[in-house]
């Protein structure tokens, strides 16, 4: 079992001896049961660390912002910051080596391995409780759910609450690690592409309006895109203004930039907004479903990356972010790729 | 004016309602709270929040200011643009939290004053919004008490009703929520004497079973103005993901954008909107320079704070936060506006 | 019928005149309501431009409230609208909905010296100023304006300007010499301290870029300004002019509606955030 204390050894070494900037990781939420991101910049403040099954988010995220503060520095730090990753996050890492978005001396990755667990969904958890608040949950020894509430302690079986994603894992573990507390072993996975099998049987009509419905919910707050590690351009089609632009971009840039897509939070502008998200992260996304858990409109996002995945495997075989070395899907062609889309 | 309204006649009231459009919160298959029109369905009289308040039938996300277009006639071109306003049916929202009601007083504000926008009073004119005190808190992270509202506030509210088991105690503030009571006049009964103790005392007990408490939210709104640039709003925007669903989802948040849209480039056609925005986008408040005057997550979590706990008290004498706890309950990373407010006040302690 | 404060009214352009030509360049538009509409401003107001299809930009007027016939702006092409704006011609129709902000106290000047400090484009604001103070000359002492740009070509209003020496004195500078300049080479604030504009019974009013107006009021403090005597305007993305949208806000100022105008006294006292 991955243990906290191994981390807050490791971490205050980090501190202590100034190796690196600051440590992300996981801390005691206030709102409910829910775990957030906590971010350690002093040895005293590692025991606020915690690791349990509602460490649900993908911290990687956040080199995402350190990029964006140093590049916002005269004088950058240029330590590492030491991160804490579960197996699915580990993979978001692989993939900003890959694409050179990180250099693998800015981190200093924490691995935990979920072994045949993983995270709560807090969907499934809040419907068990039925308007019950939980205070905690936590793993017992034959790995099943221990969810403490208001009025005592209620059992639930791994698949009962488990977020979908880890029913699919296909890392349980970090594939990259500094330092990895707890065992590299895995749920057994007879159907890694199981949740697509019911949307796979519709029709395309029935799909399609399957979709516009759940797109129609979008309110365009950019929780999906905002939760991705993937999604880290400073020009995105969505935005009004390209956020690259500098005091030395022309006019003729910025006038001739192309508003794809409209601000209005329409079916067409949603569909194209979701459906360029969808292709950006194709062979890139890493199925951590923080876009389908920060949606507040719960818009089963995961459902078109899970599909893109799935394509990637069939047509190239191939799995992402599990090798640093191997170039990115999308930015490498070779000879065996199927060429039948030529017509 | 005062009136005892039986449940089982709720359902009689809301159909003799039928000159005017009826919104209620529901829940979807996948029980998901939202408002939608009765349109003669069920009407249920559950107590949770909706994801969305009902800010957006107030402040649409989308409103058509107006249209243009060229047209050629011979080889002179010629530009038309027409002003669109929105044809709002008299509306009703019933089952309206109070302090979703409170926050339609504060965008009262907002779109008044010098400037009046007629997009805003179309809508907030014809409606009346009929409230239900809350019982039981919606949420887990309901503080309305600790901003100078209550389960049972009136302010924003034309009618108020109270649960008191088999029937609801309905309080009519405005003479749009006496109209309401007129439609169906026969359906409601005077009330007795012990009605309004009851009524009292559903009251008292609703503001105990508040969870969250923000103490000494009006010294906090002083001390802020100390605050500026303290590093606190770097620490506390660490974790921030920088996406919309605090401002987008909280019912007194209102910035917004104004664009066009081109249906058309040759010849030329198209709409100007307005759409909402949020000081949490970075595009916000980015000059077409690139230099942006709130650069970093920190400067905009201190705009949204400041913005509610400061600006507004300062201009209007009112919070610009009705403590629904929406930002703090749908915050994928649970950044939480209690805990932040909670380290400015003990600030320097 | 109520007043829709979104609505713009259509304007057409009679006259454009290039100021500067290239990659920072600036034009200058003068234009008249389609359907007569009036119009009254203040000095240092804005107005809401309107390029359909393209969107909106708020842009300060240039032209003298005095003058009725004619609204005058000067715009550098920046981003998609005045892109848009520049390549509009005489005849051509476009928006304007205003006039927005609190324009300058000119009546509060009266009997006082006006120095004018302008750099690049900040000259446009100023100059319904300039203009205003000398169709109402006997208001005021002595007028005076020093002003500068990075090379002779982004210099703005170059014909007025050679006219305008008729009438006060005109301190013009560039940000690095040239063959031909016979004037003051350097930026704008070390010019204000060349020229020393004497505080005694005088307003300062500045406009220009965000790092010449801090280091010329920085200037202005060493040459004993006090924080009263000096003006500026302050610049920020804005979208409803009227005090809405939200964005243009520096602390509980809405740049559009609670300013653009400040004394160095109230600006100080606002976070520094434009």
């Amino acid at each position: 079992m991955a243990k906290i204390e191994d981390l807050k050894e490791e971490a205050k070494k980090l501190l202590r001896e100034g190796k690196v900037k600051y440590i992300i990781g996981y801390g005691a939420g206030s709102n409910g049961w829910l775990a957030a991101p906590l971010f350690i910049k002093k040895p005293e403040d590692v025991d606020k660390l915690v690791w349990d099954p509602t460490c649900v988010h993908n911290l990687v995220r956040f080199l995402v912002d350190e990029k964006r503060r140093k590049a916002r520095q005269k004088q950058p730090d240029k330590r590492p910051v030491g991160i804490m990753v579960k197996g699915c996050d580990s993979r978001a890492v692989v993939v900003l080596l890959q694409e050179k978005f990180i250099d693998r001396s800015d981190v200093y990755i924490l691995g935990v391995s979920c072994e045949k667990m993983g995270v709560v969904d807090d969907a499934k958890l809040a419907k068990k409780l039925a308007g019950k608040k939980a205070k905690r949950v936590e793993v017992d020894a034959q790995d099943r759910f221990v969810v403490t509430t208001e009025d005592g302690k209620i059992e639930m079986a791994a698949e009962e609450l488990l977020a979908e994603r880890c029913l699919e894992c296909k890392a349980n573990f970090p594939v990259i690690y500094d330092l990895l507390s707890g065992e590299k072993t895995k749920r057994p996975l007879d159907k890694p592409f199981g949740s697509l099998e019911k949307i796979e049987s519709l029709s395309a009509a029935d799909r399609s309006s399957f979709w516009k419905e759940q797109l129609d919910r979008c309110i365009r707050c950019y929780a999906c895109r905002s939760a991705c590690p993937m999604c880290y351009c400073d020009e995105c089609v969505v935005d009004s203004i390209n956020l690259a632009v500098t005091a030395d971009t022309t006019a003729d840039e910025k006038a001739q930039r192309i508003h794809w897509i409209q601000r209005s939070a329409e079916s067409s502008e949603n569909l194209v907004y979701h459906l360029v998200r969808a292709i950006h992260l194709a062979g890139r996304c890493i199925d951590c479903g923080e876009c389908e858990r920060a949606c507040p409109l719960d818009i089963p996002l995961r459902f078109l990356n899970k599909k893109l995945e799935k394509e990637a495997k069939e047509l190239f075989g191939y799995e992402v972010g599990f090798d640093p070395a191997l170039p990115a899907l999308i930015s490498c062609f070779r000879d065996e790729d199927p060429q039948d889309f030529i017509r | 004016m005062e009136k005892i309204l039986a449940k089982k006649s709720f359902p009689q009231w809301v159909k003799k309602l039928d000159s005017w459009r009826v919104y209620i919160p529901r829940k979807d298959e996948e029980g998901r709270w939202n408002y939608f029109e009765a349109d003669g369905g069920e009407v249920s009289l559950d107590v949770l929040q909706t994801t969305l308040p009902p800010k957006k039938i107030l402040f649409p996300q989308r409103e058509v200011f107006l249209e243009f277009a060229k047209t050629l006639a011979g080889n002179r071109e010629t530009l038309e643009i027409k002003e669109v306003l929105p044809e709002v049916k008299p509306t009703v929202i019933i089952g309206a939290r109070p302090c979703e009601a409170r926050a339609a007083w504060m965008l009262d504000e907002v779109f008044g004053g010098e400037f009046k926008d007629v997009y805003y009073w179309k809508r907030r004119d014809q409606t009346t919004l009929v409230g239900f005190a809350c019982t039981t808190p919606p949420s887990e992270n309901c503080f309305c008490t600790s901003v100078e509202g209550s389960p049972h506030s009136e302010e924003g509210l034309d009618l108020l009703l109270t649960d008191l088991g088999d029937r609801y105690y309905v309080q009519s503030m405005t003479a749009k929520g006496e109209k309401l009571i007129s439609a169906a006049k026969a359906l409601f009964e005077e009330p007795k004497p012990e009605a309004k103790k009851q009524v009292k005392a559903a009251h008292a007990e609703s503001e105990k079973k508040i969870r969250r408490q923000l103490k000494d939210a009006r010294p906090i709104a002083q001390k802020l103005k100390g605050m500026f640039d303290s590093p606190l709003w770097d620490e506390e925007s660490m974790s921030c993901l920088r996406c919309g669903i605090c401002t987008y989802l909280c019912p007194s948040c209102h910035c917004f954008d104004i664009g066009d849209e081109v249906e058309s480039p040759s010849p030329l056609k198209g709409q100007r909107v307005r759409t909402w925005d949020t000081c949490q986008f970075p595009d916000f408040t980015m000059h077409s320079s690139g230099h942006n005057p709130r650069p970093d997550k920190a400067s905009r979590l201190r705009q949204r704070l400041l913005h509610k706990f400061q600006y507004f008290i300062q201009v209007y004498d009112k919070f610009m936060c009705v403590g629904c706890g929406r930002c703090i309950t749908l915050c994928p990373v649970g950044i939480d506006i209690i805990k932040v407010l909670d380290k400015v006040r003990d600030h320097g302690a | 019928m109520e007043l829709n404060v979104y609505t713009p009214q259509l304007a057409k352009i009679v006259q454009t005149k290039d100021e500067v030509v290239g990659a920072r360049a600036i034009k200058t538009f003068r234009t008249e309501f389609a359907n007569g509409a009036r119009f009254d401003y203040r000095c240092g107001q804005c107005a809401m431009l309107s390029v359909f299809g393209k969107g909106e930009a708020m842009i300060s007027i240039s032209s003298s409230p005095l003058i009725k016939d004619y609204l005058q702006f000067s715009i550098l092409r920046t981003g998609r609208v005045t892109a848009a704006l520049h390549d509009m011609e005489v005849g051509d129709l476009i928006g304007v909905r205003g006039p927005y902000g609190n324009g300058f106290p000119m009546d509060a000047w009266q009997g006082k010296n006006l120095v004018f400090i302008g750099g690049g484009i900040g000259l446009a604001p100023l100059w319904s100023v300039v203009q205003t103070a000398l169709l109402r000359k006997s208001e005021f002492g002595a007028l005076s304006l020093i002003y500068g740009a990075r090379t002779s070509k982004d210099i703005v209003f170059k014909d007025e300007l050679a006219d305008l020496k008729g009438q006060m004195p005109v301190h013009l500078s560039i940000d690095v010499a040239e063959p031909d300049w016979k004037e003051f080479v350097g930026f704008v604030p070390t010019n204000v301290l060349e020229k020393k504009p004497s505080p005694a019974n005088t307003i300062a009013i500045t406009c220009g870029p965000p790092i010449m107006i801090k280091f010329v009021i920085k200037n202005l403090k060493d040459l004993k300004f006090e924080d009263e005597q000096i003006y500026t305007t302050v610049e920020n993305k804005m979208k409803c002019g009227i005090g809405k949208c939200g964005r243009c806000n520096i602390g509980f100022h809405y740049v559009c509606k609670d300013g653009p105008v400040y004394s160095w006294a109230d600006l100080k006292k606002l976070p520094q955030e434009y």
